[in-house]
């Protein structure tokens, strides 16, 4: 057992986190609000290409550094703290490490070397809150190729990706497609998301495929769980990078700012309700490192994200509010930085399935015997 | 990064499963159940000293002093295990008083105690609390004046659990009554419980669980009894408290309750139909419980972790006290709204189940931890100045 990151770990920690905090100081967050500018620092993403961080787990033979899942979600988490306008999450997770996991070798060397240079721009439609493979997407095979119809509500970095990874239905089964974002008949509508991140609505008619680009049939439904697995354990680092801003950010205002003469940190009911965040972020610390540590080893984890899942749900919440209320008027100043904290910290709980649906799960699983107690 | 048991650390929960299921006899478990799951009885002595010769209690102690020499990690599965099999651990004893008594005792001390310890031939109560002082524990009265050689007594304690049965009592006594602070002027005896102006009068309490009222009628004891230094208790106090909190949190015994709460819902039929445990409200009760202990878990986990690479820090160990201690109380509640009003009868009462009468049981206890071991509000204080460096009143 060891709670401690290794130092290789820690550089990659030290390196991602300098990176994205120096990227968000230089240009600041606030031209992104309301969506007046597209929320991608394409300069900053590079930087951190070539920095080797958003391919840090894939394989050194196609282009990465060869680590796992442990340091991706390092990079993660930096991303939640500084939450730096960056696609780190919706590229690796539903990107890279499916093709890296699932793709034919032909399609790896096509994608993999380019995308880990920051060269091509990947995301998946994985996001699914039901948590069941979409059944929205149909592909029929049609003379020796595959057309593609059907529509996807809500998908992160569609526009600006170059190719996108779809659950699909092909001849009724699932099956996942790599699909390239400039296809003739593939429409997307630009969405506005509270957190201010580039989404849009996906929308196909008679989208021509070249057999190729079916990443996987036979194994479709086993890519959707892990990747589900990957996502939710990703989504929960990133809370944990936020959650954790968030509290230190209550902390130092409260120790600055004066109301009757003292601190307003002194006030024990204050310290009190922030000790108690301290104790949610330490919860959601150690739930989604178990998760992630037991996923790089293999392990299926299925359980494990789901509590960790809950806790990122709960803590999200509890914290965003105990956050705006000891800042006081402050807490939501657009001039103060809390408060696009707290839409991330919002985006992710309900992205994440929220606390009763992840309950509902775990507890049909308990139902069915798994679960318990060794 | 790797939050799971190493093979070895396993086959120790393995091998101590397979010990303690030989240990508790159905005749050690009624003497248990009998003494409010305090223990104090002859086979729960016998049991305590067969784990002293078998070399459990000593496992992460140092062999210099008598013991195995593993890790804190291993000493913590250890307690896990003894506390999931249901056997009322002295573990005050043994996990916090042995631990600053080997640090910070007189040579005497270590050499003679520290063993005894380690052998389970030991009990020692913890002698802080008093009528007037109780969160405020510097506030305490009871004094210790120098007699010749040694000191003499005067006072009285309050909430000394266990001194039914010690052979000694951890106290913490006024040496110096004009020091500046009251935090000052405070030293530490170990007080043998078969002095003559040691007595002692029970007080029983909501959850059965008899604790005790102790007086302190010119009790001699020589200088060898006084540890550490002069007037310097309060470190030994906060010290001993320290590892208090940490032991109070066992996830050993609620992970246990849990199964077997589990078991029952699965097996028991529900009024409305089915199975108890086929309501959506059920499961979702469950799932709550099961997480709530998986944090309590993973905290305890980094605590014997971080014990065993000396990172332990002050505001992980109060978040602990405070999460365990009020997760606890969530926990007997929601599982007791699974069991229903079997959760209301007393474990002798005709027909009551046996989950039922546990629930029953732990409900009525559950409040102690959270004041006791230092009040949850002064664990809170410590997070907000520890954890997160946040400016404190002054008191
Ligand atoms: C079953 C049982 C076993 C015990 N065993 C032992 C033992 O073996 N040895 C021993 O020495 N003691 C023991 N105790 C005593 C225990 O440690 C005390 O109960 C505890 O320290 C609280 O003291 P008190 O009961 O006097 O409550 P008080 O100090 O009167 O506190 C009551 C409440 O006031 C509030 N409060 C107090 N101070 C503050 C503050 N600074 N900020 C905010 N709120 C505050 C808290 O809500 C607190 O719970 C035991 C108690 C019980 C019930």
């Amino acid at each position: 057992m060891d709670f401690a990151f290794s130092d290789t770990q820690a550089a990659i920690r030290e390196l991602a986190g300098r990176i994205c905090e120096e990227g968000v100081e230089a240009t600041g967050l606030a031209r992104y609000d309301e969506f007046r500018d597209l929320r991608f620092d394409a300069g900053l993403w590079q930087t951190l290409c070539d920095a080797g961080l958003p391919g840090v787990a894939v394989p050194e033979v196609l282009g990465g550094s060869g680590q796992g899942l442990v340091e991706l979600c390092l990079l993660l988490e930096a991303v939640g703290h500084s939450l730096a306008p960056v696609p780190a999450l919706a590229h690796t997770v539903t990107g890279l490490l499916p093709l890296q996991r699932y793709a034919t070798p032909a399609l790896q060397a096509a994608i993999l070397p380019a995308a880990c240079r920051g060269e091509r721009l990947l995301t998946g439609a994985f996001w699914q809150a039901a948590d069941a493979p979409p059944t929205t997407l149909q592909a029929e095979l049609q003379d020796g190729e595959i057309r593609l119809s059907g529509s996807y509500p809500a998908l992160p970095w569609a526009a600006q990706a170059d190719h996108l990874l779809l659950p699909v239905r092909l001849q009724g089964e699932l099956a996942v497609v790599l699909l390239d974002r400039d296809s003739p008949g593939l429409t997307l509508t630009p969405l506005q998301l509270t957190h201010f991140e580039p989404q849009a609505a996906l929308a196909l008619e008679g989208v021509a495929l070249p057999l190729e680009r079916v990443v996987c049939r036979e194994e479709a439904h086993a890519l959707w769980d892990w990747v589900r697995l990957r996502l939710r354990a990703g989504l929960c680092v990133q809370q944990l990078g936020a959650a954790e801003r968030v509290l230190r950010m209550s902390a130092g205002y409260t120790s600055e700012r004066h109301q009757f003469g003292v601190p307003v940190a002194t006030f024990q009911a204050v310290g009190h309700r922030l000790a108690d965040a301290f104790i949610d972020v330490e919860c959601l610390r150690l739930t989604s490192w178990q998760a992630i540590s037991r996923l790089a080893a293999g392990e299926n984890a299925e359980l494990e994200t789901r509590m960790a899942a809950v806790v990122a749900a709960d803590t999200g919440h509890r914290l965003s509010y105990a956050a705006q209320h000891v800042h006081g008027g402050t807490g939501i100043d657009r001039d103060y930085p809390l408060w696009r904290y707290c839409q991330w910290l919002r985006y992710q709980e309900m992205v994440l399935g929220g606390a009763g649906q992840q309950l509902e799960i775990i507890g049909r699983g308990l139902a069915r015997g798994e679960g318990l107690f060794t | 990064m790797d939050i799971r048991f190493n093979a070895a650390q396993r086959a120790l929960r393995d091998e101590l499963r397979g010990y303690f299921a030989g240990l508790m006899t159905p005749a050690l478990r009624a003497e248990c159940e009998r003494d409010m799951g305090e223990g104090g009885g002859p086979l729960w002595r016998e049991a305590l000293r067969r784990m002293g010769e078998d070399g459990w209690i000593g496992l992460g102690w140092p062999e210099s002093l008598g013991g195995r020499g593993l890790s804190p990690l291993e000493q913590f599965i250890f307690v896990e295990e003894v506390m999931r099999a249901g056997y009322p651990f002295p573990f005050l004893t043994t996990e916090s008083v042995g631990p600053m008594l080997a640090e910070h005792g007189n040579p005497w001390l270590q050499e003679t105690l520290v063993p005894r310890i380690l052998r389970g031939e030991l009990v020692i109560a913890i002698g802080y609390s008093e009528p007037e002082a109780g969160t405020d524990l510097a506030a305490l009265r009871t004094r210790a004046e120098r007699d010749g050689d040694g000191w003499v007594i005067n006072g009285q304690k309050m909430w000394t659990s266990l001194a039914h049965f010690s052979d000694y009592i951890w106290l913490a006594a006024r040496t110096d009554a004009d020091a500046g602070r009251k935090h000052k002027g405070i030293s530490l005896f170990l007080v043998p419980t078969s002095d003559p102006g040691f007595s002692c009068r029970p007080v029983h309490t909501l959850g059965g669980v008899r604790t005790n009222a102790t007086f302190y009628d010119n009790v001699r004891v020589s200088d060898a009894h006084r540890v550490g230094e002069l007037n310097g208790g309060w470190k030994l106090i906060t010290g001993q408290l320290n590892r208090e909190r940490l032991s109070l949190i066992n996830f050993g015994p609620v992970s246990e309750l849990f199964n077997a709460v589990h078991h029952w819902a699965a097996e028991t039929d529900a009024a409305s139909g089915g199975r108890v445990i086929e309501q959506a409200w059920v499961q979702q009760h469950l799932a709550r419980c099961r997480t709530l202990i998986e944090c309590m878990k993973l905290m305890v986990y980094k605590q014997s972790w971080a014990m065993s690479t000396g990172q332990l820090g002050m505001a992980e160990a109060s978040a602990i006290k405070v999460f365990g201690s009020e997760a606890f109380i969530e926990i007997f509640r929601l599982l007791g709204e699974v069991v229903g009003p079997a959760a209301l009868q007393r474990a002798g009462s005709p027909g009551a189940n046996a989950v039922g009468g546990r629930l029953e049981r732990l409900y009525r206890t559950a409040s102690i931890i959270t004041f006791g071991g230092g009040a949850n509000e002064i664990q809170r204080d410590i997070i907000a100045a520890a954890g997160l460096w946040m400016p404190r009143s002054g008191r």
